[in-house]
């Protein structure tokens, strides 16, 4: 029990999980590439049907959202979706359903840490193979639609903020799946639920009022529209900057929280089958 | 071997056994079936909210309104039923290759095709399959279409037609795995995708990609152009009633392939 209460040989305990994960997500480069492929079909559809949407509406802007700025908020949004789906419901059902769970408990290392790093490799890389590009290619079509200046930095710490917010809803989403022995099913409704009331989907601007007040009290906006609106919203100032960041980090601490107590409840009462 | 004459009937009845046992294995995880089928029914949810909010800040897309677009959207939900229910273990063939087990298959007397598809009957897309009903007649309904012979017909065999199109479609991607070693998951999900993008009217597209989404990627027959046949009459393409006839060409061409594949897999030795 000795290496669990030093910091320091189970920080590079991690940091060997990260180097590792960033590994073997290089070495999937056809699926990265059909990744990619796919996410330019995507695109192609939803710039037509936003241009669509806004040809045939008699205003420029509806709701404050220009054609411009609904793409540049969803080919984003896009963009993160791609390095913040990290399967990690799956990964636990996995190692629920196998069994493999029982040795992570027998290691020195926790296994909500062990498992946010091995997840982690896969952000970084896609990070800079799909998002940067894509970030790129949307600043300079648009003209430089996206200002480059003091939001990029605050951009940066909340995309940091949404993987952690987003990780520990998955991770609480994953151990349902002790319970209802039901991995797909129980991903399946995650992924509608975060990716239309984050905003993923439908920039929130355009949700009705009485919708719009419910995702504000949830936690699902921390993850793309948060982050977004910080990238897009020149209007802000330095005090929205921190009221975001302020909202991000309550879902983060909220989220934390309840993800491990309710890791340490439902350990307590595992069965796994014998492996 | 007494070499016996393989009909329709012995192949149905075929399919009966193979059915009734998955349906049994599958009825020892009730709670896995229930959620599952609760998880679809939430994403066809989702896309109908999606709609609805669009629809709440925009009235028409390029002419198309809010009605006609959930008609497009319970058709193409109706259209994917086939492939989900009967066409599932297609996303099993990359593991069975993988770890040898697709070797059983070949060593029985009955079409290897059939005999691995006839396997798994996903349950999960009956709720799909009732959603979209619900969707199309409250649709159906708001637009006023008349209750004739020639719309009902119509709309049955564009629906058949057009699930076609999306068995051909994982037919190919799930075939790619016979020759390909890695990826072709990845292949089967962005393929899968494109389920998802027969909902919009092909319309919204411009020239090119009009022509790409109808014949490179056929997206527009899984709803577009048959549902024109009962939504706008005056409309309707050459394309609305080729949509059957190449349906079954494309469906045809993706068994040969699948086939072409499996005849030259050599097992992994296990």
């Amino acid at each position: 029990m000795s290496s669990r209460s030093k910091p320091g040989t189970s920080f590079k305990g991690y940091a060997a999980v990260l180097r590792g994960s960033m590994m073997e997500a290089l070495s999937f480069r056809a699926s990265t590439f059909l990744r990619i492929a796919g996410n330019l079909v995507y695109l192609v559809i939803i710039y037509f049907l936003w241009k669509a949407i806004f040809d045939s509406s008699p205003a420029d802007t509806v709701n404050g959202m220009s054609f411009y700025d609904t793409m540049i908020y969803l080919v984003l949004a896009a963009a993160m979706f791609n390095f913040m789906d990290t399967f990690v419901v799956y990964w636990i059902g996995e190692d629920y359903q196998t069994g493999q769970i029982a040795l992570y408990l027998t290691k020195p290392i926790e296994y909500q840490p062990f498992l946010f790093f091995s997840r982690l490799g896969n952000c970084v890389i896609s990070f800079f193979v799909t998002f940067m590009p894509t970030f790129l290619i949307v600043y300079f079509v648009t003209r430089g639609s996206i200002s480059l200046g003091v939001n990029l930095l605050f951009f940066m710490v909340s995309i940091l903020l949404a993987i952690g917010v987003n990780f520990c809803i998955d991770f609480f989403v994953g151990i349902i799946c002790f319970y209802t022995q039901s991995v797909w099913g129980v991903n399946i409704m995650k992924e509608v639920v975060v990716s239309l009331l984050s905003g993923a989907t439908i920039p929130l601007a355009f949700f009705p009022e009485v919708f719009r007040k419910i995702v504000d009290v949830l936690p699902f906006q921390a993850i793309y529209h948060i982050p977004l609106h910080i990238l897009t919203d020149k209007t802000m100032q330095l005090s929205d900057y921190a009221a975001s960041l302020g909202i991000q980090l309550f879902w983060l601490a909220v989220m934390l929280g309840i993800s491990r107590l309710f890791w340490k409840v439902s350990v307590k009462g595992l069965t796994v089958n014998g492996g | 071997m007494k070499k016996e004459k393989r009909g329709f009937a012995y192949y149905a009845h075929i399919y009966k056994m193979i059915l009734l046992q998955d349906l049994k294995s599958k009825m020892s995880y009730r709670s896995d079936f229930i959620i599952s089928t609760v998880g679809i029914l939430f994403t066809d949810i989702a896309g109908f909210i999606s709609f609805w909010i669009l629809f709440q800040n925009f009235p028409e897309i390029k002419g198309w309104h809010y009605y006609e677009v959930l008609f497009l959207y319970g058709f193409s939900l109706m259209a994917m039923t086939p492939v989900q229910c009967f066409f599932d273990n297609n996303w099993n063939l990359m593991e069975a290759l993988y770890t040898g087990n697709f070797i059983k298959y070949c060593f029985r007397p009955i079409n290897l095709f059939f005999y691995f598809i006839s396997e798994v009957f996903d349950i999960k897309g009956v709720g799909q399959f009732i959603f979209g009903v619900i969707t199309v007649v409250y649709s159906w309904n708001k637009l006023g279409i008349l209750l004739s012979f020639r719309n009902i017909a119509g709309f049955l065999v564009g629906v058949i037609s057009a699930s076609l199109f999306m068995i051909a479609i994982m037919n190919f991607a799930a075939s790619a795995s016979f020759w390909m070693s890695g990826g072709t998951s990845q292949l089967m999900i962005l393929m899968f995708k494109f389920k998802d993008y027969a909902r919009y009217p092909i319309k919204i597209f411009n020239r090119v990609f009009q022509i790409i989404f109808t014949f490179i990627i056929p997206i527009g027959f899984m709803a577009y152009y048959p549902s024109l046949y009962v939504i706008r009459p005056e409309e309707v393409t050459l394309l609305t009633y080729l949509t059957p006839i190449y349906g079954i060409v494309l469906v045809y061409f993706s068994y040969r392939v699948w086939m072409k594949g499996a005849r030259q897999y050599s097992g992994t030795g296990s």
